[in-house]
This record gives structure tokens, C-alpha cells and sequence, in this order.
């Protein structure tokens, strides 16, 4: 954009040197208009472009919501985005015939819980990184980020040998703890970055007050990490919501199911019922969405800073 | 009064040793330690669960993949050596599933970084609709990975998918294309989806490293005659490699690791054609019961993905992000 700028006016500056005939002042327009044309072209270009990308990222999901809303002879027949004849039969169905409400109030539970933990343990191993050098600190970043390259399996099979013999197994407990795990590796890293742009002068005014390094931390510190606790918020509240492997392996009871496993086990429940299925969908989706969309701001803001920063 | 003040300014700078690159000193003992106990006290809580969830049961792993252990005959559990790995080696399911592994992460990550690039370019200047724009080509990456994964499922379906119902409609195809069931066109179908769930990230990271970019290097181009072409080949792509390397490689980990996305989308089918390595090492485990053996195979993705893992720490340490 800034370059199609400066070359207009390095055009323009072309044309009012004096001396230019008026025929060549004309070709001079005339390449102008060209140049127009073209930056013209290339936002059409852009619109494209992107208009095709977002398609192929929304076609799945928007005709998934609207099969939804089709009734069963719909789904098979008008293959339109808008459903004909909305109806609401296929959501009465799931949340009757379902324990989709116990699997929303599991999946909310250890997602809030996991977001939680992960912000109070993480905002103290952050700091920690942040202000101290103490031995064996790059170690621990490390295996911090190591542990995000693991297989699931490697850890799931073990895991699934120990909380079955320590009755853990099939439990909400199982899953926060091992969400949680996953969900520090990126809150202590992300609030260690955020930490660090917070000048120390500020913590040290609080400290001659009289507070206390951890009432520093908290009354100080992470006020002004705002971006950042919402980004580590989002990312590991996602991260419970979304997650599917480990809360397949860990739990066999219908009634401690979270909502990915709920809808996995739909497939098995009502074969092709697509309607259902997708309903119970649609229901899983929104609040993620709803969550995505408040934020979506802040937490592009965040990640990107993040992704700068290291 | 003051020597209070005194007394804590000193405190203060005592624990914040310069963040300028530190004098490396080994033996500086319990002094140190009494400083920085603090610091250990503020990891504890994390290292706890690291220790719980992650070093505990990775010992424990580390041994069954070196014993015979089979569920439904738990009487024969026994220390066998490397034979789980030997197993492996004359496995033809190991080596098919290595090799669907390989092209699953090679066709994911080339494409979703090429589409991710794409988008990023494009959305890399202003004007309005961007952020409209941004937002809705990151939606796949929020929604929850089993809805999309299912809607995938059903949508290529080959009686009732929209997919093959546009095509038909629009005379393309004139029997329903086996986009699931048959095995080649499989793999094409996880590697599309797979590249539709994975294009944001890249994207998202691609235009934090374009943004980081000053105008004046692209405008200075500009002046000098550089066509838009010329400009990103010699100028944009060389600033955005350092973070294209270290986003891919972690997309590759990732990729490899991701269970859901075949296990849901075809269940590794037809006849074992998009089954993984990390698939198989769970069926090994959970559905055949060969708990050792599963954890073997479990062991081996573990050394591939660690020592991409190392290049990826190094990358970013060079790139000096880290620290």
C-alpha cells in the first residue's frame, strides 16, 4: 500500500517538471490511470484471495450448524446453507436423549479449573524465571517445552497404568492434572515474557513499601500482565475444551464424559443421524466461539506479541 | 528508615543479577542457593505436577517398553530386552505406518504453511474488513477438533457427504468418489483436512513476523525499483525464514503427534492406510492389549519427535528469542 503511495507521488513529482510537453504529460496520465488500474486490480486481487481462503475455512463448519437446523428429509435433499424449514428438533433430541448436560458441566469444570491452576501456578514459575537466575532455570524452561513435543501416547499409556492402580482412573481429577501439565509449558513462558517487560522499578517501589515479593506479584505485577493472563486464559481454557486423547483414554463412564469424548461416542449412538450429531456440535462449538470472539482481539494481540517475543 | 530502604535495595539487587549475558560461575554454593530459594520456592508448585504427569509415568514407560506385558496374559509380564524392538524392526505395520506418518506431516506442513503464508501476505497491510477477515479464517482453529473432524467425516461421505453431491450436481463425477474408503484418496482427504485445521496457526504466525517487518525496508525496495515479486523474494522471505523454520518445525511435532485427526476422520483405515505410528502404538497398547509393545512403539515416536525437538531448541536459541 505504502509503496503504491510513494510510487504515485514519485509519478506525480515526474509530471510537474517543467519543460514536459503535453503530449508526454498525457502518457505520463495515462500511466497514472495504469497504475491505478492496477493497485485497483490487486485489492480485488486481495478480496479474493481472502474471500476464497475464508470460504474454505467456513464452508465445513457453516453447513455442519445448518444441517442442524434441517429435519431429517431436509439433510438429505436441499444441500443449501439456509435450511428451508428451521427446526429445533434435532437440539430437543440431543439434549434429551443425552447427558449432554452432564458432559458440558465436566468439560466446563476442568477447563475453568485447568485455566485457573495453570494461571496461579504458572504467574509464580513465571516470575520466577522472569527476576531470578537460580541454577537449573534453563533445564526447566526446557523441559517445559519439551514435554510439548511429546507424544500423547508415550505419557498416556504409563499414565493409564498409574491412575489405575492409584484409583485415579476415570476420574475429572485425571484429566485436570494432565491438561494442566501441558497448559503450564505455554503460561510459564508466555507470562515470563510479559513479566519481563515490566520495568523492576516498579516492583522495587512496592517492595520498600513494605509488600512482600509474592503481594508484589499479585497486586503489582499482574495487574499490568493483562494481555497476557487473557492469552494464557484463552489458550488454556481451549486447551481442556478441545482435547480429546487423553480424556478418550482416561475415562469410561458416561457421566464423567467431557463434551469431545460425549460427541465421539454420538457416532456410535446415532450412526448417521447427522442432524443429531451435528446439533450436538453446534451446542459444543458456541461457547468456544462466544469465548473466541470476546477476546479475539487481545488474544491476537497477545499471541503476537508472544510469537516476537519468544 | 533508610537503612531499611538501604537494606532492601540491596536485597534487590542482589537477586536480579544483571539479565546481561551472566558471568558463568559454578561453584558459588549455599550463598547463591540462600538467594535464590525464593525462586525455588515459586517453580515448587509446578515442578510437582512436571514431576507427577510427566517424569514418573516416563520412567514408568521408559520400563514397560522393555517388557513383555500383555493384559490378557498379565501371568507372563516379563523383562525382555530389546526384543519389543526387534519385533518392531520386522513389523511390516511399523514401517507402513512410519511411512504414512511421514507423508501425513510432509503434506500437512508443506501445504498448511504455503496456504498460511498465503493468507498472511494478503492480510498483511491495512485496510478495513482485515480483521473480519482474520478472525473468520482463524475459526477452525478454535473450534473443538472432534466437530470438525466429525463434520469432515460426514461432509466426504460417499452417499450422503456434500462433497460428492455438489460434484454430482455440477456433473462433475458420475458415480460417488470413495474419498474415505479407498486408501490413496484417504490420505488425500486427512492431509486436506489436516491442512484446513492447521493453516491458522501459520498464518497467525507468518503475519506476527511480517508485522515485525518496518515499512521503510519494503518502501526502500520500492524505490529501488524492486518489483513486489522481487521485494518478497529477497527481502520478506529472508526476514520471515528464521520464524517459518522454528513455526514448521513445530507444526511437524504436532502433526506427528496428532492422534484425533486420523483416528476420528478414517479410524486409520482402509486396511491400516492412514494409520500413524502414534495409531498404531495405541492400538498396540489398547486394543490389542500389548501394553509393552505399544509402549515400544510409543518410545521410537518419542526419539523422533525429541530429536526434532532438538533442532527446533537450538533454531530458537540462535535466533536469540529465547532467553
Amino acid at each position: 500500500m505504502r509503496r503504491e503511495a510513494i510510487m504515485a507521488s514519485s509519478s506525480a513529482l515526474h509530471a510537474r517538471r517543467p519543460g514536459v510537453t503535453s503530449g508526454t504529460r498525457s502518457a505520463l496520465s495515462a500511466g497514472y490511470r495504469r497504475k491505478r488500474l492496477r493497485r485497483g486490480l490487486g485489492r480485488v486481487g486481495t478480496h479474493a484471495g481472502l474471500l476464497a481462503i475464508a470460504v474454505f475455512s467456513l464452508a465445513p463448519l457453516a453447513w455442519a450448524i445448518s444441517s442442524a437446523f434441517k429435519s431429517d428429509t431436509e439433510i438429505m435433499t436441499n444441500l443449501s446453507i439456509i435450511p428451508a424449514h428451521p427446526t429445533l428438533d434435532h437440539f430437543k433430541v440431543v439434549l434429551r436423549e443425552s447427558d449432554f448436560g452432564t458432559w458440558f458441566l465436566n468439560s466446563l469444570l476442568v477447563s475453568l479449573g485447568t485455566t485457573f491452576l495453570a494461571i496461579l501456578v504458572g504467574s509464580l514459575a513465571g516470575y520466577a524465571m522472569s527476576r531470578w537466575r537460580f541454577r537449573g532455570r534453563g533445564v526447566y524452561g526446557n523441559s517445559l517445552l519439551v514435554i510439548q513435543m511429546f507424544p500423547g501416547v508415550m505419557l498416556a499409556i504409563p499414565m493409564y497404568l498409574l491412575l489405575t492402580r492409584f484409583h485415579l482412573i476415570d476420574t475429572l481429577w485425571a484429566l485436570l492434572v494432565t491438561y494442566l501439565t501441558f497448559a503450564l509449558a505455554f503460561s510459564v513462558w508466555m507470562l515470563k515474557g510479559y513479566f519481563d517487560g515490566i520495568p523492576r522499578e516498579i516492583e522495587e517501589a512496592a517492595l520498600i513499601d513494605g509488600t512482600g515479593r509474592l503481594g508484589a506479584l499479585r497486586h503489582v505485577i499482574m495487574p499490568l500482565a493483562g494481555p497476557g493472563i487473557v492469552t494464557v486464559a484463552v489458550f488454556s481454557f481451549l486447551l481442556s475444551w478441545n482435547e480429546f486423547f487423553f480424556a478418550y483414554v482416561f475415562l469410561a463412564s458416561n457421566d464423567k464424559f467431557t463434551l469431545s469424548l460425549g460427541l465421539y461416542s454420538f457416532i456410535q449412538q446415532f450412526t448417521t443421524q447427522w442432524g443429531n450429531i451435528m446439533a450436538a456440535g453446534t451446542l459444543a462449538t458456541v461457547p468456544v466461539l462466544v469465548f473466541f470472539f470476546l477476546l479475539q482481539r487481545s488474544l491476537t494481540r497477545g499471541l503476537v506479541s508472544g510469537a516476537t517475543k519468544g | 528508615m533508610t537503612s531499611r530502604r538501604q537494606a532492601v535495595q540491596d536485597t534487590i539487587h542482589l537477586e536480579n543479577t544483571p539479565a546481561a549475558p551472566a558471568p558463568r560461575r559454578r561453584r558459588v554454593g549455599r550463598r547463591r542457593f540462600g538467594r535464590n530459594a525464593m525462586a525455588y520456592g515459586l517453580i515448587l508448585p509446578s515442578l510437582v505436577f512436571l514431576v507427577a504427569i510427566v517424569v514418573y509415568p516416563l520412567g514408568v514407560g521408559l520400563l514397560e517398553g522393555f517388557r513383555y506385558h500383555n493384559r490378557l496374559q498379565p501371568w507372563l509380564t516379563a523383562f525382555n530386552g530389546f526384543d519389543n524392538y526387534v519385533q518392531a524392526w520386522h513389523d511390516n505395520q511399523v514401517w507402513l505406518a512410519l511411512r504414512t506418518s511421514f507423508v501425513m506431516v510432509v503434506g500437512i506442513v508443506a501445504f498448511s504453511y504455503a496456504v498460511g503464508l498465503a493468507s498472511g501476505l494478503l492480510l498483511n497491510h491495512k485496510f478495513r474488513m482485515r480483521g473480519v477477515y482474520r478472525a473468520l479464517i482463524l475459526i477452525p482453529w478454535v473450534v473443538p477438533p472432534v466437530v470438525s473432524y466429525i463434520s469432515w467425516q460426514w461432509m466426504l461421505n460417499d452417499q450422503s457427504g456434500m462433497v460428492n453431491q455438489v460434484l454430482a450436481k455440477l456433473g462433475v463425477i458420475d458415480s460417488p468418489v470413495l474419498w474415505l474408503a479407498n486408501s490413496k484418496l484417504a490420505m488425500v482427504s486427512l492431509i486436506v483436512v489436516g491442512v484446513w485445521s492447521r493453516f491458522p496457526f501459520m498464518m497467525i504466525t507468518i503475519l506476527a513476523a511480517l508485522s515485525s517487518i518496518p515499512d521503510e525496508v519494503n518502501e526502500a525496495a520500492a524505490i529501488d525499483g524492486a518489483s513486489r515479486f522481487q521485494t518478497f523474494r529477497h527481502i520478506t522471505f529472508p526476514l520471515i525464514l528464521p520464524v517459518s523454520v522454528i513455526a514448521t518445525l513445530l507444526q511437524a511435532i504436532w502433526t506427528f503427534n496428532d492422534f484425533g485427526l486420523p483416528f476420528v476422520l478414517t479410524g486409520g483405515g482402509p486396511a491400516n492406510s492412514t494409520t500413524p505410528l502414534i495409531l498404531l502404538s495405541y492400538k498396540e497398547a489398547f486394543q490389542r492389549f500389548n501394553i509393552g509393545y505399544g509402549t515400544s512403539l510409543a518410545i521410537v515416536s518419542m526419539v523422533l519427535m525429541l530429536a526434532l525437538g532438538a533442532v527446533y531448541l537450538r533454531m530458537q536459541r540462535r535466533e536469540g528469542v529465547y532467553e
